[in-house]
C-alpha cells in the first residue's frame, strides 16, 4: 500500500516522532445546504468499441458525512441538441437517463437541457477528436516511494501540432473503472499540451496508482476534452486529493463550478459537468513477457 | 505638493531652537564584545533623555557645568556618573552585562521609563539572548516563533511560512536583516525561520505607529539586526541539537596591541541533519530534505566618525521525493553601509542593498520531467540623515529606492524530457520613498512623532501587456456568481525602460505620547502604508512557491490605515509594566484568488485574483515583569480580521485565514542560581477558521465536497506548554546545556480538519465511496537537548 498522502505525515513523524493523524468522522457536525442538482456524465465517442447507447446521471447533493446512497432524480426531463437535431434521454431507473439514437461527432458542440422541479438547466460542451497512441505496452517497475512494484500500462502518442489539446486519462482492470482519489491525479489523470504542443510523449502512464498483476486485462483511454472541462476537472482532482498539509497544497475550498445553469433560477446552481469527449482506447492482457 | 510639505517641516522645525546650548555625542558599547548597544537609555539630570541610534549613537543638548549622567540598559548594570561640560564633547560609554551571579538584582526606575516616555507604541524588542531563553522546539531557538508569544503576532500553524500582525497577512510584513529584504522567512517549510538566533543582535517588530522612515507593506516591519562582533578578542561558539549543528566565530579586524581594533567580523553557520537520519525509513532512501545558511557581518572604523559595515546572509531549502519532485529555495542578501558623524548634530547613513529569492520545482515524473525557476531580484539604495537639532527635536530624512527585477518563471527540460521550454516574460518595478521624520518635545507632558512619506511605483519596461476586449482582465458575473476571463485582443510592447504604470501614495504618520505622570501614560497613533508588491497564494498558509508579483495596468497597490490607542503603566518602581492597546485597520485592494484560481504555472495571474477590502480591530494587554529572579509577561489579545472580495462568500465579510478571536500567552523565565535558568511558555489560541464542506456528489467516480462559505467554521481551540531549563558552564568552563520539553502535557493540537474520500479497502488502493474526517497533529510532546561551547 503506497500513498503520497503518508509523505507528509512520514516527514513530520521524522521530524518530531510524534505527528498523527486521527479519525474525527463521529465527532463532528456539518452544516448541511439545500440539495442541488448533479449532473454525472456526457457524451462520448469511441470508434474502438462503438457505444449502443450514451447515459446520464442526475442526482442530488447529499450531506457529506452519510454512509447512504446519493439520492436519485427519477422525476427531470432530459433532451440533448447538436443545434439542428434533438434527443430525449429516457430515466432507466437509478438517476439513469438514456438515449440509443444519437451518435456524437466530431466538432459539433451539444447543449444539454434539464428540466426539474420547475426549474430549468442548460450545459453545453464541444467534442473534440483525441489523437491515437503509437504503441501500447506494459512494463515492470520497481518500488518507489509512491507507487508500489507491479506492471504498469504505459503508451506513446503525439500530439497534434498548434492546436490546444487537453487530456484526461482512464484505466480499466478487468473491464472495471479504477481510480484513487490521491493527490497525483490533478498532474496524472489530465494534462494539457502546454508545455509538449506537437510532440511525442514516451511512456506516458495514464494512472501511476494502478498496478497490475499477471493475468490482468489492462485497458486504457485517452480522452480529449475541452479546456473548460480540463479546468473543471484540475479543481476536482485538487480537491478531491486534498490531504489537509501545507507542504503539497491547501487550497481554502470552494465549491466547484461546472457547466450547468440554471435559467430559472441562477442562484439554485447546479454541480458537476456535462462534457463531450473523443475517446481512443488499446486493451492488453499482463503477461511474463 | 511633497516637496512643499518638506520644505513645512523644516521651516516648522528651524524656529524652534535658538538658545545657545554644549552638544555631547557619543557611543555606547558592551564593554566585553565591544558591541553597539542600541536603543540604551541616557537621562540628564533626572529630567532630560535620549535613546541610541541603531548604531549605538546618542547625541544630547546641555548647558556648560556639572550634569548628572546615567546610561541604564536593560541586562546591564546601570552607569551614573557626573560629567563636566565646558564645550562640544565625544563622550564614549562602556556598559558591562549584570553579572549572572547576583542573586539580587539592582533595579533601575529608570529602565522601564523608556516605555511610558517613547512616542514608540505597538513596538516589541527582543534580544537574542532572550529568544535563546524560550523554551524552542526541537531546541532550534527561534526569533519568529518567538515572537508569537506576544499579543498580536500569530501565525496560522506551525508549519505555515512567516506570521501574522494584528490580522494582516503574511506578505504584509516587512522583514528586514540589516536593511535587506528577506521575501520569504521559513526553513522546512515554516517550521523554523532563517534567521540563525546566535547571529541575532536584536529583533524590532513595529505593529502600528510605523514611523515614515520605513515603507512598502501594510501590516509590519520586522527590524533584525545580525550581531557585528567582538572587537576586542577572538571567539566564538558551536552548537548541537536535535535537528541542527551550528558555529559562529568572531573577532576584531587588524587589532593591535593595547589599542581598540578598528573593526570586527562576525561568521555564523548552521545546517540541519534531519535528513541524516531518513535511511532509517526505507520510503526516504534516495530523498533529501534539509536546510544550511551562512550569516555574515563585518565593520570597519575608517576614523573615528566614519564607518563601514557588511553584512550578508545566504540560505537554501532542499527537499527531495525520488521520483516525484524535487524543490530548491532560499534567500540571499548583501548590504554594504557607511554610517557617518558629520558634526555632533548630523548623523547620516547610506545603504547599498543586494537581495533575491528564488526557487526550483522539479517534476521528477517519468515522461514529464521538467524543472521550475522563478525569482525575485532587488537592488536598493537608502541614504538617511538624522539632524539631533536640540533636546527636543529630532529629524529624520532620506531617500529609499529600490529596483526590481522579477522572474515569475522558466520552465526547462529535465534528463531529456520532451518538454517545450519556455519562459514567462519577465517583470521590471522602480519604488521610491522620500521620508522626513520628526520628533518633538512639546513639554515635559507631551511629545510627538510625525513624519509624511510619499512613495511612489512605476512599473517598467521591457515587457508584454496584454490588452483586454473590456479594459480588464475579468468581470464579475453575478447571475451565475462567477468571474468571467475576458477576451485578449492584443498586446502592447513596451522597451527596456520604459514607464508602463505609475503610482503614487502619500503615506503621513503620527503618534502622540502623553504622559500622565511619572509612571503613566497614553499614547495614540495613526499610520498609513501603501504596499506595491503582492505575494499571490492560493494555499490557506503561505509555502516558498508562491509568487511576487508587482502593481501594474490589472493589479493595484494594497493600501491601509491603522489608528492604535495605548495605556501604558508601569509600578512597583518599574519592577512591573502594563500596556493596553487598542487598534483599528482598514486595508483596500488587498488581493485574494477567485473561487478555483490556479496560480503554479499561469502567466495571466491577473486572470486569477481579485482584490477586496479588509478590516481588523482588537484589543491587546500585556503584563511584564522587567527584574527579579522571576521575570516574563502574560498576555491578552481580543481581535478580529475580515476580508470582503466581489464573487467570494456571496460577496460578504469572511474572517480571514489569520483570524483569532481570542489568545492568551504567557512566558517565565526564572533564575534558580548561579547555573539553572528555566523558561516556561503557555500559548491558548481560539480556533482558527476553516471551510467544512455543505453537501457531497459523486464525479468521475470520486465523491466531490460542496462548500458554501468561505472560512465558515473553526478548528478546535490551540493550547500547549512548553518548558525549558538551562544549565550553564561552572566558573571557567564553557559547555552549557539546554534541556526543553515542548507541549508537556501532549496535547494533539489540530494543525487542520480535511475531508475527503476513503481511498483504501485493506491493502487495496480505490474509490470507496465512503467519506471521513480526519484531524492532523504536527506533534505531541517533544523533547529535547542541545549543547553549546563557547570559546
Amino acid at each position: 500500500m503506497k500513498n503520497i498522502a503518508n509523505i507528509f505525515v512520514i516527514i513530520i513523524t521524522t521530524l518530531f516522532f510524534t505527528s498523527c493523524e486521527t479519525d474525527v468522522t463521529n465527532d463532528i457536525t456539518l452544516n448541511d445546504a439545500t440539495p442541488r442538482l448533479v449532473i454525472n456524465g456526457g457524451l462520448e465517442r469511441n470508434t474502438i468499441t462503438p457505444l449502443t447507447s450514451q447515459q446520464i446521471q442526475l442526482t442530488t447533493t447529499a450531506s457529506f458525512l452519510t454512509t447512504e446512497d446519493q439520492p436519485f432524480i427519477s422525476n427531470a426531463s432530459v433532451t440533448v441538441t447538436n443545434g439542428t437535431n434533438s434527443w430525449v434521454f429516457t430515466h432507466i431507473g437509478n438517476g439513469v437517463y438514456q438515449n440509443s439514437e444519437i451518435t456524437p461527432e466530431i466538432g459539433n458542440t451539444y447543449t444539454i437541457t434539464i428540466n426539474w422541479n420547475g426549474e430549468i438547466y442548460e450545459g453545453f460542451d464541444t467534442l473534440i477528436e483525441v489523437p491515437q497512441f503509437d504503441d501500447f505496452y506494459f512494463e515492470f517497475e520497481e518500488e518507489t516511494l509512491v507507487t508500489d512494484a507491479g506492471y504498469f500500462v504505459k503508451f506513446d502518442t503525439t500530439d497534434p501540432i498548434n492546436i490546444p489539446n487537453f487530456y484526461h486519462y482512464r484505466l480499466f482492470k478487468n473491464d472495471e473503472f479504477v481510480i484513487v482519489p490521491d493527490p497525483g491525479n490533478s498532474e496524472v489523470l489530465i494534462v494539457s499540451d502546454k508545455f509538449f504542443d506537437g510532440r511525442q510523449r514516451l511512456g506516458v502512464n495514464p494512472n501511476d496508482e494502478i498496478a497490475f498483476e499477471i493475468g490482468d486485462i489492462a485497458k486504457a483511454q485517452q480522452l480529449s476534452i475541452s479546456e473548460s472541462y480540463f479546468d473543471f476537472l484540475t479543481e476536482l482532482f485538487i480537491q478531491t486529493g486534498n490531504l489537509g498539509n501545507p507542504i503539497i497544497g491547501n487550497p481554502p475550498p470552494a465549491s466547484i463550478r461546472g457547466n450547468l445553469i440554471n435559467l430559472s433560477n441562477s442562484n439554485n446552481r447546479a454541480l458537476g459537468y456535462f462534457y463531450t469527449v473523443d475517446i481512443e482506447e488499446d486493451t492488453i492482457t499482463i503477461t511474463e513477457n | 505638493m511633497t516637496k512643499r510639505l518638506a520644505y513645512l517641516f523644516f521651516l516648522c522645525t528651524l524656529g524652534i531652537f535658538s538658545q545657545e546650548k554644549q552638544t555631547i555625542s557619543g557611543y555606547v558599547k558592551d564593554n566585553n564584545s565591544g558591541e553597539k548597544l542600541l536603543g540604551v537609555n541616557i537621562i540628564i539630570d533626572n529630567s532630560i533623555g535620549t535613546t541610541t541610534n541603531d548604531y549605538g549613537f546618542y547625541s544630547i543638548n546641555l548647558e556648560k557645568g556639572v550634569h548628572q549622567i546615567e546610561i541604564s540598559y536593560l541586562g546591564y548594570t546601570t552607569i551614573q556618573k557626573e560629567i563636566v561640560i565646558n564645550g562640544n564633547q565625544k563622550i564614549d560609554f562602556d556598559l558591562s552585562e549584570e553579572l549572572a551571579e547576583l542573586d539580587e538584582i539592582v533595579i533601575s526606575s529608570n529602565k522601564a521609563r523608556k516605555k511610558i516616555e517613547s512616542t514608540e507604541m505597538s513596538v516589541i524588542s527582543l534580544k537574542g539572548e532572550t529568544i535563546k531563553k524560550m523554551p524552542a522546539i526541537l531546541g532550534e531557538p527561534d526569533v519568529l516563533k518567538s515572537l508569537q508569544l506576544l499579543p498580536g503576532v500569530s501565525s496560522v500553524n506551525e508549519a505555515s511560512s512567516g506570521f501574522n500582525v494584528r490580522g494582516g497577512s503574511v506578505d504584509q510584513n516587512l522583514i528586514l536583516l540589516d536593511d535587506a529584504t528577506i521575501y520569504n522567512a521559513s526553513h522546512l517549510f515554516g517550521f523554523f525561520s532563517v534567521f540563525n538566533s546566535d547571529a541575532i543582535k536584536n529583533a524590532k517588530l513595529y505593529k502600528g505607529g510605523i514611523p515614515a522612515t520605513y515603507g512598502g507593506r501594510l501590516s509590519s516591519v520586522l527590524d533584525i539586526k545580525q550581531k557585528e562582533g567582538n572587537t576586542k578578542k577572538f571567539g566564538g561558539n558551536v552548537g548541537i541539537g536535535l535537528i541542527s549543528a551550528k558555529a559562529l566565530i568572531e573577532g576584531p579586524i587588524l587589532k593591535r596591541d593595547n589599542e581598540e581594533a578598528p573593526g570586527s567580523f562576525m561568521l555564523a553557520g548552521r545546517r540541519s541533519y534531519i535528513d541524516l537520519f531518513s535511511f532509517l525509513l526505507d520510503d526516504f532512501k534516495d530523498s533529501s530534505l534539509f536546510f544550511y545558511d551562512f550569516n555574515l557581518k563585518a565593520n570597519y572604523d575608517i576614523n573615528k566618525n566614519n564607518k563601514l559595515f557588511l553584512s550578508g546572509y545566504f540560505g537554501r531549502d532542499k527537499f527531495e521525493l525520488n521520483g516525484l519532485l524535487g524543490t530548491t529555495w532560499g534567500n540571499t542578501s548583501a548590504t554594504l553601509r557607511w554610517t557617518s558623524v558629520l558634526n555632533e548634530k548630523l548623523f547620516l547613513q547610506s545603504s547599498a542593498i543586494f537581495s533575491n529569492y528564488e526557487y526550483n520545482l522539479d517534476n521528477l515524473r517519468t515522461g514529464s520531467e521538467f524543472r521550475w525557476k522563478s525569482s525575485i531580484t532587488n537592488y536598493n539604495i537608502k541614504p538617511k540623515l538624522t539632524w539631533f537639532i536640540n533636546n527636543n527635536h529630532t529629524l529624520k530624512t532620506g531617500v529609499d529606492v529600490t529596483y526590481y527585477k522579477f522572474k515569475p518563471g522558466k520552465i526547462s527540460s529535465l534528463r531529456g524530457s520532451s518538454i517545450n521550454e519556455e519562459e514567462f516574460s519577465n517583470k521590471f518595478g522602480l519604488e521610491n520613498g522620500v521620508y522626513v521624520d520628526l520628533k518633538q518635545k512639546i513639554s515635559n507632558n507631551l511629545s510627538l512623532q510625525y513624519g509624511l512619506r510619499w512613495s511612489n511605483f512605476n512599473r517598467l519596461g521591457a515587457e508584454e501587456i496584454r490588452q483586454y476586449e473590456t479594459g480588464t482582465p475579468l468581470t464579475y458575473n453575478p447571475e451565475q456568481d462567477i468571474y468571467e476571463e475576458n477576451e485578449i485582443i492584443g498586446a502592447t510592447n513596451y522597451r527596456s525602460g520604459d514607464n508602463i504604470k505609475s503610482f503614487n501614495g502619500l503615506e503621513p504618520r503620527a503618534s502622540v505620547r502623553y504622559l500622565l505622570n511619572e509612571s503613566n501614560s497614553l499614547k495614540l497613533s495613526y499610520n498609513r502604508m501603501y504596499q506595491y508588491l503582492h505575494l499571490i497564494s492560493n494555499t490557506t498558509s503561505p509555502t516558498p512557491l508562491d509568487v511576487w508579483s508587482p502593481s501594474g495596468p490589472y493589479l493595484k497597490p494594497q493600501y491601509s490605515d491603522q489608528l492604535a490607542l495605548g495605556y501604558f503603566k508601569s509600578f512597583k518602581d518599574g519592577k512591573y509594566d502594563l500596556n493596553l492597546e487598542t487598534y483599528y485597520k482598514k486595508l483596500g485592494d488587498v488581493t485574494d484568488f477567485i473561487d478555483g484560481a490556479d496560480l503554479l504555472f499561469t502567466e495571466e495571474i491577473e486572470t486569477q485574483i481579485a482584490q477586496g477590502k479588509g478590516r481588523a480591530y482588537g484589543l491587546e494587554v500585556q503584563l511584564t515583569k522587567n527584574e527579579g529572579k522571576f521575570t516574563g509577561w502574560l498576555s491578552y489579545t481580543l481581535a478580529k480580521s475580515e476580508t470582503k472580495v466581489l464573487g467570494i462568500n456571496n460577496n460578504e465579510y469572511y474572517p480571514s485565514n489569520s483570524d483569532q478571536l481570542h489568545e492568551i500567552n504567557l512566558v517565565g523565565f526564572y533564575k534558580l542560581n548561579k547555573r539553572w535558568d528555566f523558561g516556561l511558555n503557555f500559548v491558548f489560541g481560539s480556533g482558527r477558521p476553516v471551510t467544512y464542506p455543505t453537501g457531497r456528489y459523486e464525479q468521475n467516480g470520486l465523491v466531490v465536497a460542496d462548500y458554501n462559505n468561505r472560512n465558515g467554521n473553526r478548528l478546535p481551540a490551540y493550547h500547549r506548554m512548553d518548558v525549558s531549563a538551562t544549565l550553564n558552564p561552572k566558573k571557567g568552563k564553557n559547555g552549557k546545556w539546554v534541556f526543553s520539553l515542548v507541549n508537556v502535557y501532549n496535547r494533539q493540537n489540530a494543525a487542520s480538519i480535511y475531508f475527503n474520500e476513503v481511498g483504501e479497502i485493506g491493502d487495496q488502493e480505490i474509490a470507496t465511496g465512503m467519506t471521513q474526517a480526519t484531524k492532523l497533529s504536527f506533534f505531541g510532546i517533544v523533547p529535547s537537548i542541545s549543547y553549546e561551547f563557547k570559546f
